[in-house]
This record gives C-alpha cells, structure tokens and sequence, in this order.
C-alpha cells in the first residue's frame, strides 16, 4: 500500500533511501553468480529447478493475493522471487519437476502468505519449503548429482554425507566441483554476492560472522577423533553453510533487529547446525538450525531491546 | 424424541467437540496416522463418553457438589480400565499401535467436559444421547484427520493405493503434518461458520 | 554408561520427542496460556514441578503397591487418583502458606490436576522404566530424569511460542485463520524444525 504513508507497520522500518523492493532485486543479483555457476557445474536441468521454482513461488503469490483482495502488484516486489531462487538452490539439480512446485506453493503459502504477507513472516519463507520437501520426501532431496563433467555422473552424497566421500581437495570444495544442492556448491560464487552485499550495506556482518565463526569453532573441537582435531575448513566448504549464513539467516523479516540479538541467533545457529551436522541423522543442518532460531528471534528482540533514550533502565 | 435427536446433532455438529470446542486435540493429533486408528480411539473414546455419562447421570444427586470431580475421575477411569483391558485382549495390534493413549482417554478433556457441563445436570436419557452424539462428532473428526494424513502421508485409504503415481509426503505421517492440518480445518470451519452468519 | 543414559533421556524427551510438538501433550495449556511470556512461563515452572514431583510418586505407587500385589491393571485409576490429590493438595498448602505464591500459581496448578502431558508422563515413566525394573531406585533416577525434562522441553516450547504469538497480534492474518487456526501452523512450522533433532546418537 504504497499510496498511504501513514500506515504502521511492523519492523524492521528501513530509513535509508533503499525501498524493500531495491533491496529485494539487490539480493536477487547478488545470487546470479551462485546460480550461474550451479548451471555452469550441473548442467541445464538446474535451470529448470530455478525457473520451475521461481514459477511456482510468482502465481502462489499472486493467487494467495487475488484470495485476499490485496494488490496484486505486491508481487513486483521482488520477494516472491527471491523466496523462489532461494529455494531452488536448496534443491539437487535433478529433481522431479513437480517438487519444486510443490516448495514453492508451500513456502509462499505457508511460509508467507498465512502470516499476512511480507514483513509479517515468522520463518524464512524459502526454508519453510525446503524443511517441508526434507521431511516429505527425504530420498528425492538428498539424491545428488556429480558435475557433469565427472564420469560416474549418475548420483552421489554430498561430501557431507556420513559415508564419508572424503578425498575432495579443498580447491574442488571451494569452486564446488562436488555433488550438493544447486546453489550452494561453488562458495567463491556466493562469497561474491556475499561481499557486494556486505559493501552496500545491505546486511551487516555479524550474523554471518558469528554463525561461521561457531561453526568453525565447535567443528574445530567436536569434529575428529579426539578433541580439537575436526576438519574446519571442509565444515566451512560443504553443505549449504555460506549460503545460509549470508543470504538465509540475514533475513531482515525473521532476524533479531539489534547488533547484540544478531549475535546470539547466529552463535545459536553456529552450535544447532553443528549439533546436527555431527550427532543428528540428517547429513545437513543449516536449514533446521536457522528454521528453529527464527523461532526464537522474538524472544531474543524482547530481551536484547535497546534501552528507549531518556528512559531509565527499569 | 426430537429432543432427543437434538442432543445427538448438537454433538456431531453444532458443538463438535474437536472443531467448535477444540476439547481433547492431543488423542486427535497423536493416533490420526490412519483411519484404523482413528476410528478405533473414537470408538474407545465414546464408548467411555456413553458409560461416563450414564454413571454419573444416575448418581448425581448422591454426589456432594464439592467433591464431585474426582468422583467424575474415579468413574472415568473405570471405564478408561475397562477399554484398555478389553482393547489389549481382543485387539492387540490396535492396544499396541495406540499405544499411551488409550489409559489418556482418562484425561480427554472432552469426557470429563460432558460429565461436568451435561451429565451431572441432565437425566439418564439424555445423557445417553449427549455421550452418543458427542462420542460421534469426535470420531468423525478423527476419522477426517486421519483421512486426510493417512491419504497424503501414506498414498492409501484404508490401507488401499488411491492412485499408483502419487508420491505419499511423509510429513503428513509425522508430527509436524498433524499440527498442520488441524490448523487449516480449523481455519476452514472458521471461514465456513463466518460465511454462514453474514450470509 | 549411566550418566550417558541419562544425557540421552533428557535430550530425546526436551528436542527429539517434545511433549508437545511430537507427542503431541499438553496441547490445551500450550494453546490456551501461550499468549503472552510472563504466563507461559509461570505455567511452565508449575508443569515442570508437577511433572516431576509426579514421577515420584507414581513410581511409589508403581513399585511398592501396584507390582508386589499383582495389580498393575489398575494403573490408570491409581495414578489419576494420586496425581488429581497431590495437585489439590499442594495448591491448598500453597494457598495457606503463601498466598503471594499462590496468586502467581495458583490458577495454572488448578489448571494441570487433569493435564494429559503430566498424566503422560507418569504413563510413559511405567511403560519405559518400572513394568520392567529390577532395580527400584535406578528407575526413579530415570523417572525423575524423564519427569523434570519432559517439563524442562515444555517449558522451552511454550515461551517460543508466546514470543511468536506475541508477535503474530501485529500482523495481517487472514480472518478464518487467526487465533487457534494459526497458532496450529505456528506449532506445525516449530515441529518442523524440531525435527531437524530427529536420529541423535551420542
């Protein structure tokens, strides 16, 4: 409703002369490279998913919108298909068509839409339908594909997998030469958009830092034979850990408001993904940490509330 | 007699005890994983509302007001026994699939629910008819939930394939596909009810 | 070996098995007094010291009336019995010795006399520990374990869900939906999470 300035929102209120809308393109861009580089690596079939995705997330808005009699031209907004990428590269690329429609309806529907739309969301709405899709159908979901240049390119676990897949080099983990999700492979792409991010202010660092930094840090100590023998780096490398920590945890709508609160949900989301990473039976955590620590993100914006100026501490 | 079918139809419909009142949701939730499941605790669990009712109909004019609700529990619990001795000697795949939940009937708030609001004010009769038709409303309710989840989570009804090609979504098996659908039929009774006030 | 056992006890009954998001107990109190933080969490602490004091005495009963005389039938109409007066009479004590505590807890300890999630839990406690204890205080061990975790994993989820539901009253929910109807979906989405637990091996 862009016609009413006076309506009141819920925060985060943005001051700075980027509308949500800029933002939302702005984050769109910054994950062209990933998804190049998926398609690069995989093969077209993964721009099939993203599309597919993206579709399905567009016109289960723009019903969900039609339902409600709201303007339809929320849709332009740009979060439809930022939730639908977002998905898309949580996604293996060879996937039945019809997953990605079902997580894309799922996401805006029940990740967004139920809540009153944009801004009102409890949980990551990309990461509603990834959750969904995990526990659905867990087989189709984690049934990994090898680069296409690799000669058994039939299917694989992701390095991460328990089984083990060891022997890749950390050279072939950073430029995502191995099985895994779409988008999440090949960590010089995202570090890109990650860094573009960071330098036009869009998210601050502190999230990412900290859910990183806790990551490194416990697969440092808990991660090998013995304590503080674990394998950081390759923590750091596989599995959806940057993408989550720069582009899924940071977003505005279901992350603490304050720097102090920022910090904890991302220590908490470090200690659940490696929790699950080393003790759980999914291979990956990332998603389920950062689901569960939306859930706490009110209780962590009552208690880390900035002091109002002139008021007294109680 | 047209009173009587009233008491039934308020049970089923008007007052459903599982959409309208929102009264014993955990059995609901917990053994909706299939319909055999679902019909068998509402069957278990009506039984119990009929016996409930009758007993404590008959005595409640012996029943001193104060100590009147645990009276109501010791009563319940006796016929919650007698279910789960019978349940276990006759249908012992179902006692096992059902698992805690049978001796939870004893704390289904919609049991103790009608002794309290319907049986301990109303005749035999009556009450007979209450239990029946709230014993009726919950199990189709349940057996709604667990069509549902057992057709989206498993690919069957009653344990036979609807349709070769459908991938069954396991979620709908599991916990967090229970929460989900009783959340969206509530919303759609809600949405239902609205449309018939204003219209 | 022990200690692990424990470890293991309290993890599955606070993450992977929560009382309320996997089985689905004390789902009234988690609807109904989820609105706001201060209540909930009254209602937890009042659960959890109910759940586990509970655990105590169902495991007496358990053990040193229902086994030596063979009538373990009577379960169910026991332990009601035992739960429905020990809640009575502590909020009778609570009510005479302190009534600043009592005005803080005495509405939800009224609330919890017929609480399947504390009903559950002594239930749980006699189908996992005592049908098949040799060892009388080991399972009280694990009954107060269980007791005072399944309490603790309430606890945590309902002061998740106050703070969302606190949060949900500023936004633009469709009509049918809002209240009990949303506050399902919130639980489903939190479940979903919850599920991220499921397999622990320590």
């Amino acid at each position: 409703m862009p016609s009413n300035n006076l309506t009141v929102t819920p925060s985060p209120h943005i001051k700075s002369p980027l509308s949500a809308k800029k933002i939302m393109y702005l984050v769109i861009l910054s994950l062209l490279p990933a998804g190049i580089a998926g398609i690069y690596i995989f093969g077209l079939c993964s721009l099939k998913v993203m599309l597919i995705s993206i579709i399905s997330c567009v016109i289960s808005e723009a019903v969900f919108l039609k339902l409600r009699n709201r303007d339809p031209k929320a849709i332009l907004d740009g979060s439809a298909i930022l939730t639908g990428l977002l998905l898309a590269y949580n996604m293996p690329p060879e996937i039945p068509f019809w997953i990605p429609i079902v997580g894309g309806v799922v996401s805006i529907v029940l990740g967004k839409q139920i809540f009153g739309g944009l801004g009102h969301n409890i949980f990551n709405p990309a990461l509603v339908g990834r959750v969904f899709l995990q526990i659905s159908w867990p087989v189709y979901m984690t049934t990994w594909k090898n680069p296409k240049w690799a000669i058994d390119a039939v299917s694989s676990a992701t390095p991460l997998a328990k089984e083990g897949a060891r022997g890749f080099s950390y050279l072939d983990l950073f430029l995502g030469n191995h099985g895994g999700s779409i988008g999440e492979v090949c960590i010089l792409a995202l570090i890109i958009g990650a860094l573009f991010l960071i330098f036009t202010k869009i998210i601050s660092f502190h999230i990412p830092a900290s859910f990183i930094g806790t990551v490194m840090v416990l697969a440092w100590i808990f991660g090998g034979e013995g304590f503080f023998r674990g394998d950081f780096i390759f923590h750091l490398l596989t599995g959806g850990l940057v993408l989550g920590a720069f582009f899924m945890a940071t977003d505005y709508v279901t992350c603490p408001l304050t720097r102090k609160g920022k910090i904890i949900f991302g220590i908490g989301c470090g200690v659940l993904t490696v929790l699950i990473r080393l003790r759980g039976s999914y291979p990956e955590g990332v998603s389920y940490a950062i689901l569960f620590m939306n859930a706490v993100v009110p209780l962590i914006d009552r208690y880390t509330k900035t002091r109002v100026y002139g008021v007294s501490k109680k | 007699m047209k009173k009587f079918f009233h008491e039934l139809n308020k049970g089923i419909f008007i007052e459903n005890p599982t959409f309208r009142l929102a009264l014993g949701l955990c059995p609901t939730l917990a053994v909706s994983t299939s319909i055999v499941n679902g019909f068998g605790m509402g069957i278990a669990a009506t039984f119990v509302l009929l016996g409930s009712n009758v007993i404590v109909s008959s005595v409640r004019d012996f029943i001193p007001k104060k100590i009147r609700i645990p009276c109501f529990i010791v009563i319940i619990a006796t016929f919650v026994t007698i279910v789960e001795l019978v349940m276990k000697a006759y249908f012992p795949a179902l006692s096992k699939s059902l698992g805690i939940f049978v001796p939870l009937i004893v704390v289904n708030c919609v049991v103790l629910g009608r002794a309290e609001a319907f049986a301990s004010r109303h005749g035999v009769v009556k009450s007979i008819f209450d239990g029946l038709g709230m014993g009726i409303g919950f199990t189709l309710a349940l057996v709604l939930i667990s069509a549902i989840r057992e057709a989206f989570g498993n690919g069957t009804i009653l344990g036979l394939v609807i349709v070769r090609s459908f991938e069954p979504a396991l979620i709908f098996i599991l916990a967090p596909g229970a929460l989900l659908v009783i959340g969206v039929l509530i919303g759609i009774v809600n949405y239902m009810t609205d449309r018939c006030y204003t219209a | 070996m022990e200690l692990n056992q424990l470890f293991m006890i309290a993890i599955s009954v606070i993450f992977i098995n929560n009382f309320i998001l996997s089985k689905f107990l004390g789902l009234c109190p988690f609807i109904g007094v989820s609105k706001k933080t201060a209540p909930a969490f009254y209602m937890g602490l009042a659960v959890t010291f109910v759940m586990t004091a509970s655990s105590i005495i169902t495991w007496a009963v358990y053990s040193f009336l229902l086994k030596p005389f063979h009538i373990e039938y009577l379960r169910t109409l026991s332990f009601i019995l035992v739960i429905a007066s020990f809640v009575q009479l502590i909020e009778m004590f609570i009510q005479k010795f302190s009534p600043a505590l009592y005005r803080v807890f005495g509405i939800y300890l009224a609330l919890i006399t017929t609480n399947c999630a504390v009903f559950g839990v002594a239930v749980l406690n006699s189908e996992m520990f005592l049908k098949s204890a040799d060892n009388a205080v080991k399972a009280l061990i694990f009954c107060v374990t269980q007791g005072f975790c399944a309490g603790v994993g309430f606890t945590i989820v309902l002061l998740f869900m106050s703070g969302i539901r606190e949060r949900l009253e500023l936004c633009d929910i469709p009509r049918p939906m809002k209240g009990m109807a949303i506050a399902f979906i919130v639980a489903s989405l939190m479940s979903m999470a919850f599920m991220g637990f499921s397999g622990f091996r320590f």
